[in-house]
């Protein structure tokens, strides 16, 4: 059998149809339906509690969907045990508490996965790690432990981390908002850079800026449903639901 | 009395720097209940130790029972004309001690106010002691004059090396004072005299005022000589080779010695070299080869889910001729057996070495390692012992407490790990039977479980296999502390953060490598002082084997020794030597395991 | 809401060994067949051997006679195995009680004194809890048993002037007993504890309202001492008691068995039932799909094969049970009718002095005294000691893990030490102390095992012996379990009741 047959265009990066979750008698998720291209760089955004984290980790199956299809990059979520590794390998994945493990060193944190997932050389790995730490700004702490960095420093160690793996996709579950403020912005450079690379990239944030600058579309969910898709140019100056009107009101 | 824990608290009035009266007037008289408590509670203190000193020195005590019987306290009936052997154990671990020392940087410095205080400490209590033991005038003045040439020590340290803020400067490095105070044991061996007891072909050998025999002194003296030879040689090397890659392979040394020097060195098996040659090492080869080649097969990345399958297939095979060899269909060797079972296991795990050729060649490296290493060991404890013995096993008294409780631990560490996973996991079948077994065993006493397996386990085998004494008691223990390790462990593992899971998870880690390199170390570190006191629990518990008919030293303490014609009926005495041994042993673990905690309360933050 | 017509795709089953669920649940069932498979081999091979040997297992010894004397115990010669067995309960029983009750009290002190000022106190705990945890209960006990053997001969003159007496054949003290009038008194005390919580609630309220210090503990304490000690002279009073406990009997013995047997079925069936819908209920999920995780089937399918069970009990296994339970309630409300019943007037306590005896050529202690053989001594101090070193270092623990903010607050607040003490500090610290200290109870029961080393005969001594003879091992060690097993169960719930209550304090 092969997966490829079941994807559908190849530019389609994320698709879900129909996605529902529940928590217990919570329902997170609504019938989300949305397609994701290639190299797009789409901002989740929606008042606390709305589903965004939600619906961001069902992506790299962190959280199991009960309903309705995920297809990303061609392999559809189930509980196929080879779908669910190539996934993981596929999928960056960002957190909010930077979830950097303590007790190895920053460039065993970047190394890891690479060494053990992508089963690389040693020296390929630590190399690789080097140009990525470069990449985001802090070569000279590779030998630290994470406790020892600053918040931000973490936050950026962490995202080499996932993309020591080759991801084809990066999911950021809001990246600043455990950051002091003066460290917000060293990582956002990290991401803006990233999308100019041509990352494809989902990013649930409060950063309206971001959202503004980078972002090619912005999906607004609330109460698990999304309520909103648009441009930053429609979303921010031209919004139609009355929802997203009541959010910006509030948070601008 | 220069008990550590009194230092810490004599220590502390730096902050005030007051003078001793004040000192001693805030702490024992500051208002009238504390004075009065003070004299009660002084007058008890006096009076008990009146008593115990007065229990201790007292003429009736019989204490050459002791000293005649202290190789049999020590080694039971070990034969005398090989006792080289325990000497060369002794000398092996006394080697490997100074090695780590050396590479794991011993660095920890003794203040000199400490060793001062120390030193002005064991004088006080010599001065006490002079005062309330119930001794001769004479004998009293030789002690006060003991005390005097301490307290003077100490004070010429202290004023000797007084620097700006009224206190000694200056520090010693915590080994060489540890070293130098062993050297002072070993030279009273030398000097001191003790008195020599022996029984010398069943005749009672008592000589006062003498020092001890050679055959104590000497081997005592070159143990000393190689733990500081080895020290000091670690601390040469340690500038040529690498600190990784001397501490990998103390580490591996420290696990293969309880083995190889209790069963290769101690036990002195009597090799079949016809037999080795003709069997043993074909035997070894083939696995090596051929289980070689099928693990850099296995090893292959482009394998996928085959590999998965064949090693479970191959599982199901090792496992399958254990049940075959039960039921008499078929037999192999026990070695056979055991080799296919280790190919099996390294077959499971040959998925994660998929890599280049550097490192499948390494992962078959270590296989080839593994089975030289087991197939030796198998050979070993499958010959006969050359010793000639009294008893009915080579190890006895104080060492066979040494060997349960080491045995014990090392076993019963990577069981208590899988339950502990077992338990938390969140397989429902998997963590009933590990709930289900933990509290089973945690529900009942040791000894029932002892019990089962002196009299009962051999109910269970089946026929023609039986299993030793020392093996059954072993097994017992070992499934016993597995239970309670699995509780510390669990702690641990309940103390990683569940964003750890995921971030394992979100990188694509598989379950083993998440729970090996991510979860494990985390949950290990944080149940290292519970760790430490389970083994402190072992090792208290290990005189339970008295109980169940084995010669530890308690049993030889409360019943050998006072069924000998000369000691009828002395039973104090060793239980006394008995109590401070353990005490010993037990208070220093339970000592290092508080640094520890300490250590690692600092490197959570 | 999709802007993109996205094209549907039907979902793909992977092959079942790469499906996640099916390979964990193999997983399993494979584990668990190998568990199975073990212990069957295992059984087999008992049965086997048994057979060979001869003997066969199962429960007939315990109304067989063993032929052993017992040291020590409510009956020394006893008939059967399984009175034998029984005064190896008791004696375990006695043992920890008295073990458990001491070894707080000691604790309690040492951990103070751990914590106190004086270095003199101070330096005498530490050494008492460094001694006595480091050396192995075991090494304690031999040691002790030692020592007390090598006490002098009971003579008549031995002790202290007959209340306090040691030898080498034990200790005696004075014995505090129930005496005739205990359970009217008792009913006596019941009324006087509701009048005490009365009391307590009314000074509460009293001080809350005028704000004055009104003593309630004080007060409460007052009204229960004085109902002790009228009650300790007009307790006759209240013969009519026992009335009600005949009337219950009579009432109890009437019901037929079947009844209860269809009663205790049903009630099974119900309480399964219930708790299944119950559960059910908290799964389900406003879409419909009551997503059950495996966790949850099995936990259904226990409770479904628990009801199973009891009705097999009360039907097939255990027909009986239904009139035991009848017979047995309706004797313990006989025996209460007799207890509670008219024509009782003594005190409700006494207290006896030990006696020395000199029956025949040796003296020996008189039945009056309450007198520890010497196996009970040295394993009552062995474990009293131990236990009290490691409760000290827990209440120590427990104290200590107050934060020091709070006893700042406590006198920032303006209160006095005892009541900061009372009410800030001891709740939130028993809250630390509970748990661990229950653990500690569970040890020293445990840890009474070890009195055969000095021949106590508590029940693994008892069961030894009567496997030895019997041949029957594997059934004491099942007895062995069992009662272990009750043993931590009940202190577990007893621990768990007082946690719930400051938990509720601590609201």
């Amino acid at each position: 059998m092969s997966t490829e047959k079941i994807q559908g265009t190849r530019s389609d990066m994320i698709v879900c149809e129909n996605v529902d979750k529940w928590f217990g008698d919570f329902q997170a998720l609504k019938g989300i339906t949305a397609t994701i291209a290639e190299k797009e760089v789409v901002v989740v955004l929606g008042p606390s509690g709305s589903g965004k984290s939600t619906w961001i980790r069902c992506i790299n199956r962190l959280e199991a969907h009960q309903k309705g299809t995920i297809i990303v990059d061609g392999v559809e979520l189930t509980n196929d045990l080879r779908n669910i590794e190539k996934i993981r390998s596929e999928v960056g994945m960002v957190f909010q508490q930077f979830n950097l493990f303590p007790h190895i060193t920053v460039l065993d944190n970047v190394t890891l996965a690479p060494k053990w997932v992508r089963k690389l050389p040693r020296a390929a790995a630590e190399e690789r790690a080097k140009e990525l730490l470069e990449m985001v700004g802090i070569p000279e702490q590779a030998a630290k432990y994470p406790g020892q960095l600053s918040g931000g420093q973490q936050q950026r160690v962490a995202i080499a981390r996932a993309l020591a793996m080759e991801p084809r996709i990066m999911l950021f579950d809001e990246p600043t908002s455990a950051l002091d403020p003066e460290m917000i912005k060293e990582v956002l450079d990290v991401m803006r850079d990233l999308a100019l690379g041509g990352m494809t990239m989902m990013v649930v944030t409060h950063e309206m800026g971001f959202a503004r600058e980078v972002a090619d579309r912005i999906f607004f969910l609330e109460s698990g449903e999304i309520v909103e898709v648009g441009t930053p140019e429609h979303f921010f100056t031209n919004p139609t639901e009355d929802r997203t009107k009541l959010f910006l009101s509030q948070i601008l | 009395m220069n008990e550590p824990t009194m230092i810490k608290v004599e220590s502390r009035p730096e902050e005030t720097s007051s003078t001793p009266r004040e000192w001693i007037r805030k702490n024992l008289f500051s208002n009238i209940p504390n004075t009065i408590l003070t004299i009660v509670f002084g007058a008890f203190t006096i009076y008990a130790i009146r008593g115990v000193l007065g229990f201790v020195l007292s003429g009736e005590r019989r204490w050459e029972a002791v000293a005649t019987n202290m190789r049999l306290l020590m080694a039971q009936g070990y034969p005398a004309n090989q006792f080289v052997r325990v000497w060369f154990t002794l000398g092996c671990l006394m080697a490997l001690t100074g090695l780590s020392l050396a590479a794991w940087k011993a660095s920890g410095r003794l203040p000199a106010t400490k060793i001062s205080i120390w030193i002005m400490n064991t004088g006080a209590g010599l001065a006490l002691f002079a005062v309330l033991a119930p001794i001769s005038a004479a004998s009293k003045l030789g002690w006060v004059i003991a005390a005097a040439i301490f307290l003077l020590i100490g004070l010429g340290i202290w004023f000797g090396l007084r620097g700006e803020n009224k206190r000694p400067t200056g520090s010693m490095p915590t080994v060489w004072f540890s070293f130098g105070f062993l050297a002072i044991l070993v030279l009273s061996l030398w000097t001191v005299p003790y008195g020599h007891y022996a029984f010398v072909e069943g005749e009672l050998i008592a000589e006062t005022g003498r020092t001890v025999a050679m055959s104590t002194k000497l081997p005592f003296t070159v143990m000393w000589l190689i733990l500081v030879g080895s020290y000091l040689f670690g601390v040469r090397i340690r500038e040529y080779i690498p600190s990784g890659r001397t501490k990998a392979v103390l580490v591996g040394l420290w696990f293969l010695s309880p083995f190889i020097l209790n069963w290769i060195v101690l036990r002195d098996p009597d090799f079949d070299y016809a037999h080795i040659a003709s069997t043993d090492i074909p035997l070894a080869l083939l696995f090596i080869i051929g289980g070689g080649v099928a693990l850099y097969i296995l090893s292959k990345p482009s394998l996928g889910e085959v590999g998965r399958i064949l090693a479970i297939g191959l599982l199901f095979f090792a496992v399958f001729n254990w049940i075959g060899a039960f039921f008499g269909w078929y037999s192999m060797l026990q070695k056979v057996r055991i080799s296919f079972v280790l190919l099996a296991l390294a077959a499971l795990i040959a998925p994660n070495f998929a890599s280049d050729r550097k490192t499948r060649l390494r992962f078959v490296a270590g296989w080839s390692a593994l089975i030289a290493i087991s197939h030796w060991l198998i050979t070993a404890v499958n010959s006969p012992s050359t010793l000639e013995l009294q008893g009915p096993t080579y190890l006895g008294g104080f060492s066979l407490t040494l060997f349960v409780a080491v045995l014990t631990l090392l076993l019963s560490f990577p069981l208590g790990v899988l339950l502990a996973l077992g338990r938390t996991s969140t397989m429902p079948i998997a963590r009933v039977l590990c709930t289900g077994y933990i509290e089973s065993i945690r529900g009942v006493p040791l000894i029932t479980i002892l019990f089962f397996f002196s009299n009962i386990l051999p109910l269970f085998l089946p026929e023609g296999m039986e299993i030793a004494e020392l093996a059954a008691i072993v097994t017992g223990y070992t499934l016993f502390s597995a239970a309670y390790l699995a509780e510390n462990v669990r702690g641990g593992l309940q103390s990683v953060m569940r964003e750890q899971y995921e971030a394992s998870d979100a990188i694509g880690l598989t379950t083993s490598q998440r729970t090996g390199f991510i979860v494990l170390p985390q949950a290990l570190r944080v149940s290292i002082p519970p760790l430490v006191g389970q083994a402190i629990g072992v090792f208290k518990e290990t005189s339970l084997v008295a109980i169940i008919g084995a010669y530890d030293i308690l049993r030889i303490a409360n019943s050998v020794v006072p069924a000998q014609t000369e000691f009828l009926g002395v039973k104090r005495e060793g239980l006394l030597l008995v109590s401070v041994i353990y005490f010993i042993v037990a208070f220093s673990m339970s000592k290092y395991s508080r640094r520890l905690e300490e250590r690692v309360g600092l490197g959570e933050r | 809401m999709s802007e993109t017509s996205s094209p549907s795709y039907h979902h793909q089953k992977p092959p079942f060994y790469r499906d996640a669920t099916v390979v964990k649940w193999l997983f399993q069932l494979g584990a668990l067949a190998l568990v199975i498979f073990a212990l069957w081999f295992l059984s087999s091979q008992a049965r086997d051997n048994l057979a060979a040997r001869d003997i066969s297992t199962g429960f007939d010894f315990l109304s067989i006679d063993p032929g052993i004397n017992l040291s020590e115990g409510i009956d020394t010669r006893p008939a059967t195995g399984g009175r034998a067995l029984w005064v190896g309960m008791v004696n375990t029983i006695r043992l920890a009680t008295a073990g458990i009750l001491f070894a707080t009290i000691l604790g309690l002190f040492v951990g103070l004194a751990r914590l106190s000022k004086n270095l003199v106190v101070n330096k005498l705990g530490s050494v008492f809890v460094e001694t006595l945890r480091n050396i192995p209960l075991l090494v304690q006990i031999l040691l002790y048993g030692a020592i007390l053997a090598n006490l002098g001969d009971l003579q008549f003159d031995s002790g202290w002037d007959n209340w306090v007496i040691w030898s080498n054949k034990g200790l005696s003290v004075p014995r505090v007993f129930i005496a005739d009038g205990f359970y009217q008194w008792v009913v006596f005390m019941i009324i006087g504890a509701i009048a005490a919580r009365w009391a307590y609630n009314r000074r509460s309220r009293l001080r809350d309202e005028t704000g004055q210090d009104a003593y309630p503990g004080f007060a409460s304490l007052g009204v229960l001492g004085a109902f002790a000690v009228i009650g300790w002279f007009i307790h006759p009073i209240f013969g009519w008691v026992g009335n009600i406990f005949g009337g219950i009997e009579d009432g109890i013995s009437k019901i037929p068995e079947e009844a209860l047997q269809a009663v205790l079925s049903i009630l099974a069936v119900v309480l399964a039932v219930n708790w299944i819908r119950g559960f059910l209920k908290s799964r389900r999920t406003p879409g419909g799909s009551a997503h059950l995780t495996d966790d949850d089937k099995f936990r259904i399918f226990f409770a479904g094969i628990g009801a199973g069970l009891a009705i097999l009990v009360v039907y097939v296994v255990w027909p009986g049970l239904s009139s035991w339970i009848i017979n047995s309630s309706s004797d313990l409300f006989g025996v209460l009718e007799d207890k509670f019943g008219n024509g009782r007037t003594g005190g409700p306590f006494g207290v006896d002095r030990p006696e020395v005896v000199k029956p025949g050529k040796f003296e020996k202690y008189g039945p009056s005294g309450l007198t520890m053989s010497l196996g009970f001594a040295a394993v009552f101090f062995g474990v009293v000691l131990y236990t009290a070193a490691f409760i000290a270092e827990i209440v120590r623990g427990g104290i200590l893990a107050v934060p020091k903010g709070q006893i700042e607050a406590a006198n920032s607040l303006g209160m006095k030490r005892s009541a900061a003490l009372r009410t800030v500090i001891l709740p939130q610290a028993l809250r630390v102390i509970m748990p661990p200290l229950g653990n500690q109870y569970l040890n020293l029961t445990k840890n009474t095992s070890l009195a055969i080393a000095v021949g106590f005969s508590d029940l693994v001594q008892v069961g030894q012996t009567v496997g030895n003879q019997t041949g029957k091992n594997l059934s004491v060690f099942a007895i062995w379990m069992l009662f272990y097993l009750a043993c931590s169960l009940t202190i577990s719930v007893a621990v768990n009741f007082f946690n719930v209550r400051l938990k509720i304090v601590e609201r």
